[in-house]
């Protein structure tokens, strides 16, 4: 067992790129995690997806036994934190293990926004944060002007920041050292009644829930029993451990440390992340302070294409909301798509992480609406109403305002992409709220709808900076504007699916970019195909998609019967991953159209 | 779809359904790039007589196990069968009529290519007993022929025509459109010419890029979708001042020349495969319906025969018969009587009746409670229709 003195847990906050996987690959090399034919590139990002997106998604720690330089072993519990704009809520989760977080920026581009919010919630955290530059082989590097950087724009001391170079392994040595004796020692009385924070809990479907939790005071060892607080519910601790990243038993999680925990646990609800495990023995010890629930910024509605799967669907949903609390979902019934749900997302890269996780993990084949963010309505008698679907917009006659949500967009960028980025920030119609010139870059505060940044304003952004910019944003304020809900018909009839809520002076742009998207998408069929885009009763766009004129096979006799069946099982087979709204097959890119249209 | 009991396939009287006679002669001169049928090269006539037999041999075999049906036709393909003399033609109709005696007036049709070899023997394939014949033309353009990777060119193309006038009353010409570089007016050039050298019967079919072609792997610009419906649209139109009636998708007839043997196809009928590659559909005494089929291979084939190897056999199941049904009987243009449904698959018409009754609410299937068949836009996009029939995929 290590002693408190010698446990360090600590998160590295990185922007993407800024090579905190690898980084984190090279203190398991050095360490030993694992041997040298296991490494495999990127160890830590362990869900398929997040290997292929080359980002981190949830979090997940380590530990790591480390010889340092003063002849003494160091038990390091490395909490890993997701880099994305979109994961703002995961990095508070991951912070709250720790007593310290390595802040790692690129030498050779500086800082970044998302780095400078993840900074001040470590910081308001109480973690020690130790700057580290990386990429310092890089011969652009310039470690001068980034430390000036840190200092001007986080307001950190930066006279010390490590240089190192994931990349070659330089200072990964140095880094350790500087580590151990910067980041404060955990604190917590082993002997004292049982506390443990859950950090993360998922769904094994061989082990039931496995819950990653910091313990902050006494012991947890295999076979003892404990309470999960909220629930008063009691359980055995079947098995307890850490990760080497290899899953390790271990007799027991003691004060300070970090690790899972197998509790028999089958109900994907009995150990939800932020809750309290303390010692049946004492039921009386207080809860630790859980997280704040992420609001969701943007809200989908997801279909099944076959309505036999939406069981299975909902228990998937069920099972991805253990680990990610911040997806929100209530049954959604549309008119063109059936039974679904409404679901709510972190942004829009959640949100496609969600989809692709849903249909690879529990093979779901499902269509996602067009998002949306949520919207405050004034009625006309004077209630206010929050409408996170378009298609439930009250009657034009019964709405006296109605507000969008405004998010506050901290952007910074090399100075030489600053007329760009203004460009960019008024044609979402940005205001702007503040402009600061700190060291090589500018910070930039603008205030957008939130309906703009969470379309497309993150790619934009990095286009127009040739990715050198980077954004933070967060909810701001509800603002009344001119908004109209943009229906899509097909044949005539509305579909409620496809309806949008749109600027007013965006209205006839987005309807016949729209329109002009989802002829591309929607296949010639039988007839005629209509697509028009209105905002009331007024057709604003219109786009045919032409009948295609035959679909029949030339020649069949006798034996050739065989070969033709199977001719047109495999176009049927094409058709299936279509819905029929109507007696149109529309495929499933057609209704996140409006996500390609960028006017 | 109702699920069809699988122990209620009596209802089926197999004495009652046509049975007509396919032979397969597999070789040509050369593979033409279009072609998927089962047709070798390197043909030899020292190869008749011993495959003649066979094929006698194997008609005796698979007679057997059918029970005696009349004879309802008799269809010579490849491949080319013209490249069989006249004589060995003649040994083969003789053994068949030994065999399951030929009626006087059973249709006996025999595909021939226009080549000139080919067309010196027309006289002895008549005299032989063939009383159809079925010539492979598919342009009047030499180009296109060369771009066919056709053997022959229009000259000889109009010589066969000549000789099978001469000797033939029914005799079909095999046009197709639709092809590399073609424009409307080519594709109606050829037409008229079939329109106007015919003896009552033109299949007038589009070409189709098949996988296992050369095509398939070396693909010649065709014509686009408009170009080709324009084309579809101005033959029919063509078609339709001829006085040629259409009766099924690719083939126009006056009502005498239709082609019983391909009706029976359309009709859900059965019919003897004999030779290499040859298909079977065989409704047994028992109500099950099997398709047979040969090994591919002519050496295979002859192999098998000599050791009295039995076609290979795949019961239908009882859940494809609809599909099977449908895609056959659809493609006659005023389809079919709807007592034929149940009098050649053993299914009762309500088995399908969801479907049908949602086609013909679209207007795709005709309202017509005496016949299946489509309407004109039906007919247009057939493969839908039929496609609605499967039950794997009925929503």
């Amino acid at each position: 067992m290590t002693e408190l003195s010698h446990i360090r847990n600590f998160s590295i906050i990185a922007h993407i790129d800024h090579g905190k996987s690898t980084l984190a690959d090279r203190f398991i090399q050095h360490c030993g995690g694992l041997s040298d034919r296991e490494m495999e590139s990127q160890v830590l990002d362990s869900m398929e997806l997040e290997r292929e997106r080359g980002i981190t998604i949830k979090a997940q720690s380590v530990t790591l036994m480390y010889q340092a330089q003063n002849g003494e072993e160091y038990q390091l519990n490395f909490i890993d934190t997701p880099g994305h704009v979109d994961f703002s809520y995961e990095v508070s989760r991951s912070l709250s293990a720790c007593e310290g977080a390595l802040l790692v920026v690129d030498a050779a581009q500086g800082v970044e926004a998302q780095s400078v919010a993840n900074c001040y919630t470590a910081i308001e955290q109480g973690l020690e944060v130790l700057p580290l530059l990386n990429k310092m082989d890089l011969p652009q590097a310039d470690p001068d002007t980034v430390k000036l950087e840190i200092e001007e724009i986080i307001g950190i001391e930066a006279e010390d920041a490590c240089p190192v170079s994931a990349k070659t392994g330089l200072g990964i040595e140095d880094a350790l050292e500087y580590l151990i004796k910067n980041i404060p020692a955990p604190e917590g009385d082993r002997a004292a009644p049982l506390q443990a924070l859950i950090i993360d809990s998922w769904f094994d479907n061989y082990l039931g829930v496995v819950s990653l939790v910091r313990v902050t005071q006494g012991t947890l060892r295999k076979r003892d029993k404990f309470i999960v607080k909220s629930s008063g519910k009691q359980h055995q601790a079947d098995m307890v451990g850490v990760f080497t990243p290899r899953r390790t038993e271990t007799a027991a999680l003691v004060a300070g440390e970090v690790g899972f925990i197998v509790a028999g646990i089958k109900d994907i609800k009995g150990a939800p992340v932020g809750d309290s495990l303390i010692s049946v023995a004492h039921p009386d010890t207080p809860a630790l302070p859980g997280f704040k629930k992420a609001k969701p910024q943007v809200y989908a509605g997801i279909f099944t294409v076959s309505s036999d799967d939406y069981e299975d669907f909902r228990d998937a949903l069920g099972k991805l909301t253990l680990n990610d609390a911040s997806l929100f979902y209530e049954p959604e019934t549309s008119d063109a798509l059936g039974f679904g749900f409404r679901c709510g997302f972190l942004g829009m890269l959640h949100m496609e992480i969600i989809q692709e996780r849903l249909e690879r993990e529990y093979n779901l084949d499902l269509i996602t609406t067009a998002p949306t963010v949520i919207y405050e309505i004034v009625t006309k008698d004077d209630s206010v109403i929050n409408v996170d679907n378009p298609s439930k917009l009250p009657d034009v006659g019964d709405i006296q305002e109605m507000r969008e949500p405004i998010a506050r967009c901290t952007i910074l960028t090399p100075q030489e992409f600053l007329g760009n980025i203004i460009t960019l920030c008024i044609d979402k119609r940005g205001s702007q709220v503040d402009l600061q010139y700190l060291g090589k870059q500018v910070q930039l505060i603008y205030d957008i709808p939130m309906a703009e940044v969470v379309l497309d304003f993150f790619d934009r952004l990095k286009s127009v900076s040739r990715g050198y910019a980077s954004l933070d944003y967060g909810f701001h304020c509800f603002q009344a504007a001119p908004l109209s809900r943009l229906d899509v018909l097909i044949n005539g009839d509305r579909v409620d699916a496809l309806a949008v809520i749109v600027h007013r002076d965006h209205i006839q742009g987005r309807g016949r970019v729209l329109t002009e998207k989802m002829k591309e998408l929607i296949p010639r069929q039988m007839f005629d195909v209509a697509i028009q885009a209105a905002v009331g009763g007024k057709i604003v766009a219109r786009q045919t998609v032409k009948a295609l004129r035959k679909n029949v096979t030339a020649k069949c006799y006798g034996g050739d019967a065989t070969r033709k069946k199977k001719l047109l099982e495999k176009q049927k087979a094409g058709k299936k991953r279509m819905k029929q709204v109507g007696n149109v097959e529309i495929p499933q890119s057609a209704f996140l159209a409006v996500l390609q249209v960028d006017s | 779809m109702a699920k069809p009991c699988e122990h209620c396939a009596t209802n089926l009287n197999a004495s009652d359904i046509p049975l007509a006679l396919y032979v397969h002669l597999p070789w040509c001169e050369r593979k033409c790039p279009y072609c998927d049928f089962n047709s070798h090269e390197q043909f030899d006539s020292s190869l008749e007589t011993g495959y003649i037999d066979a094929l006698l041999t194997d008609l005796r075999q698979q007679l057997v196990s059918v029970g005696s049906r009349p004879l309802f036709s008799v269809f010579l393909g490849g491949g080319t069968p013209s490249l069989f003399s006249g004589a060995s033609i003649a040994r083969l109709l003789n053994g068949i009529d030994q065999i399951w005696s030929i009626g006087l007036t059973t249709e006996i049709t025999m595909e021939a290519n226009p080549g000139s070899a080919e067309a010196s023997r027309f006289a002895d394939y008549r005299s032989a007993g063939v009383n159809r014949l079925s010539l492979g033309i598919q342009s009047f353009a030499d180009a296109q022929l060369m771009a066919l990777g056709r053997v022959h060119d229009s000259a000889q193309a109009m010589q066969a025509i000549h000789l099978a006038k001469q000797h033939f009353d029914r005799f079909n010409l095999d046009i197709m459109h639709g092809l590399p570089g073609q424009k409307i007016e080519t594709a109606l050039d050829d037409l008229e010419r079939a329109i106007d050298h015919s003896q009552g019967h033109v299949s007038w079919y589009q070409l189709t890029i098949e996988p296992n072609t050369t095509f398939w792997s070396r693909p010649p610009r065709l014509p686009n979708d408009d170009i080709l419906t324009d084309i579809q649209d101005a033959g029919e139109a063509r078609f339709l001042e001829s006085g040629l009636t259409q009766y099924e998708v690719s083939a126009w007839a006056s009502h005498q020349q239709m082609s019983q043997h391909n009706l029976n196809y359309w009709t859900f009928g059965d019919y003897i495969g004999i030779g290499a590659g040859a298909h079977g559909k065989i409704t047994k005494e028992n109500g099950s319906i099997i398709r047979t089929r040969r090994s591919r291979s002519p050496r295979d084939y002859l192999t098998g025969i000599a050791e009295g190897v039995p076609p290979h056999q795949q019961q239908l199941p009882q859940t494809e018969l609809p599909v099977e049904f449908m895609l056959n009987a659809l493609r006659l243009k005023n389809g079919v009587p709807a007592s034929l449904f149940k009098a050649n698959t053993g299914l009762e018409l309500a088995v399908v009746e969801p479907q049908i009754e949602k086609l013909v609410a679209n207007g795709l299937l005709s309202a017509d409670t005496e016949r299946i068949g489509t309407t004109d836009h039906g007919y247009r996009f057939l493969n839908d229709v039929v496609a609605s029939f499967m039950d794997n995929g009925a929503r």
